[in-house]
């Protein structure tokens, strides 16, 4: 396969997109909290991914590693700041609280998974762009450390060093979840609140300021 | 992807359970094989039109100018990556049974907060330049590889269980190779890359990398609009400003091997900018001391040092400190610290240099 793609082959490009659009689509939205920007990213993605495709290493295991690399810097261009990042997330997770008319329509299991998937941006919202990135890759995408390494093209022990300050933050934020056990699993997707614990994150943090 | 049991998997992480899901969707109707048909149409007419490299268009770029995601994408990592590397070290991920890093720690390495003197950085920063300019050029084959070894250790709240300590990593040994243009290089810290190493090697060369920054401005103004330009694109909108250009230097002179002409011109830099002290004891991972051109991140209490030679100033390596109020670090907590031991030019990745002189 890599050899394929290293030659240009188109229909080994067909395969690789329809094995991997799926996954670097909902890798984008990760990396965007927006369903049509993660399309678009997805798109660029794989015409990046054909322009870049004599960078391939002839050996090696899935490309997925590479194509996910390749979206992460598709996305950033998306979606630079966090103040857009966390304003895309308010507006899914608001999308994930629905209203009670709403909630009648739909099926419960659409509304749950709306739900959850306001709970992840909201989660990933708090985390400063660069441990985004590792932890999505790693943790979703379940890539090994080195293989993100070098999908990001960095040195492995950074993506431990975010991996652990986005592990810190989000141990931050499920003690503040626990810490409203009440109302726990609605205040979940609410926007608000959660931008608040943010800002203490953003203080405290920065182990490393912008390494 | 995932069988190496050195490496604990964030998915064990309990923090992260409830908070994320992994829930994924299609993409609406028609989409896949509307894109699908978009990017076989975009190979077909690059087929036709050439033979050969494929480089000239992409659907949002005008050809010949390159895609501005690439250059970011170039200079983000990088900015991690040199001083990163000094953080490398550190923050283990402790998951559930990771034994290999879990023994390897201590209690918080802490340190007397040496006192900062304003208007001392200027004079010092002058001497620094002037001992750097004093050395004589070496010269790099494209087919040469870069070598530098340092000692490094970092600080992280470790959680086991549901109690959470802060742990200083034991200090250990890292070893980088770097081809000059910076896309091949090599890693061997033992504790995060395994006795054999790992390759540096990928598209986006480092920042830090020697054929960069042979092309950098040696005119400290020039330079330092270059590096504040630079930062800016990259920065996290919470690090100050000035913060993250002093860093940004930072990485240019630990974990790399500046051309002789460069490297006064860094320290010239980074006397222009505002909030950068002398401070007047300071020491390095293995024990030197020295005395430190610094800057407090406002933001976290944490001041970023360079340790230079109290007689020759020459530089030591880099740590950063705990100096005011922060909920995670005592305060005089080292948060991590990397000596620079040696610097060398070798002709092979993992060829380590023969004892110096």
């Amino acid at each position: 396969m890599r050899t394929r793609i290293r030659a240009g082959d188109p229909d080994a490009f067909a395969e690789l997109y329809d094995q991997c659009a799926r996954s670097v689509y909902n890798h984008a939205f990760r990396l965007t909290a927006d369903w049509s920007v993660a399309e678009d990213v997805m798109s660029a993605t794989f015409m990046e991914a054909w322009r870049r495709r004599t960078s391939v290493d002839a050996d090696g295991g899935s490309l997925r590693p590479w194509l996910l690399g390749i979206a992460t810097n598709v996305a950033r261009s998306h979606c630079r700041g966090n103040r857009r990042y966390r304003a895309a997330a308010g507006a899914v997770a608001a999308a994930g609280v629905p209203e009670v008319a709403d909630h009648a329509e739909e099926t419960a299991g659409r509304v749950d998974d709306r739900r959850r998937i306001a709970a992840t941006v909201t989660a990933l919202a708090a985390l400063r762009r660069p441990e985004r990135e590792v932890l999505v890759l790693c943790l979703w995408e379940g890539l090994e450390y080195a293989d993100a390494a070098r999908a990001l093209g960095i040195p492995v022990g950074t993506v431990r060093s975010r991996l652990s300050r986005a592990r810190g933050r989000l141990r931050k934020l499920a003690e503040a979840e626990l810490a409203r056990p009440a109302r726990r699993k609605r205040e979940l997707t609410r926007t608000n609140r959660q931008t608040k614990g943010d800002r203490d994150f953003v203080i405290r943090s920065a182990q490393e300021g912008n390494r | 992807m995932n069988a190496s049991p050195s490496q604990p998997h964030p998915a064990e992480w309990t923090e992260t359970q409830g908070l994320l899901s992994a829930e994924e969707r299609d993409l609406p109707a028609g989409r896949h094989q509307f894109h699908k048909e978009q990017m076989m149409a975009r190979i077909r007419e690059d087929l036709r039109t050439t033979a050969v490299a494929p480089a000239r268009n992409s659907p949002s770029t005008a050809p010949a100018r390159p895609r501005p995601f690439l250059r970011r994408a170039v200079l983000l990592p990088a900015l991690a990556c040199a001083l990163a590397a000094a953080v490398v070290g550190g923050v283990a991920l402790t998951g559930g049974g990771d034994a290999g890093t879990s023994s390897a720690d201590g209690p918080a390495l802490t340190t007397r907060i040496g006192a900062a003197d304003a208007r001392g950085a200027q004079p010092l920063l002058d001497h620094i330049a002037l001992a750097a300019a004093d050395t004589s050029e070496t010269t790099v084959r494209a087919d040469q590889f870069l070598y530098i070894a340092s000692k490094v250790a970092s600080t992280y709240p470790k959680t086991v269980g549901d109690k959470t300590t802060i742990v200083t990593q034991k200090l250990h040994s890292r070893q980088v190779w770097q081809s000059p243009d910076g896309r091949d290089g090599w890693l061997i810290e033992p504790g995060n890359t395994g006795k054999d190493g790992i390759t540096l090697a990928g598209p986006n060369p480092a920042r830090s990398a020697y054929d960069r920054l042979a092309k950098l401005p040696t005119d400290p103004a020039a330079l330092l609009r270059r590096i504040y330009q630079e930062s800016d694109a990259v920065r996290d909108p919470e690090v100050p400003r000035d913060q993250a250009a002093f860093v940004a230097i930072g990485d240019l002179l630990t974990e790399s091997y500046p051309p002789a002409k460069l490297t006064p011109a860094l320290f010239k830099a980074a006397a222009r900018i505002p909030g950068v002290v002398a401070v007047n004891d300071a020491v390095d991972a293995v024990g030197r001391h020295g005395v430190a051109v610094a800057r407090l991140d406002e933001q976290n209490g944490e001041r970023t040092e360079w340790i230079f030679d109290k007689k020759t100033y020459a530089f030591l390596g880099e740590r950063s400190v705990q100096v005011g109020p922060s909920d995670t670090f005592k305060k005089g907590t080292v948060t991590f610290t990397i000596a620079i031991t040696r610097r060398a030019v070798v002709d092979a990745m993992k060829e380590v240099p023969g004892e110096e002189g």
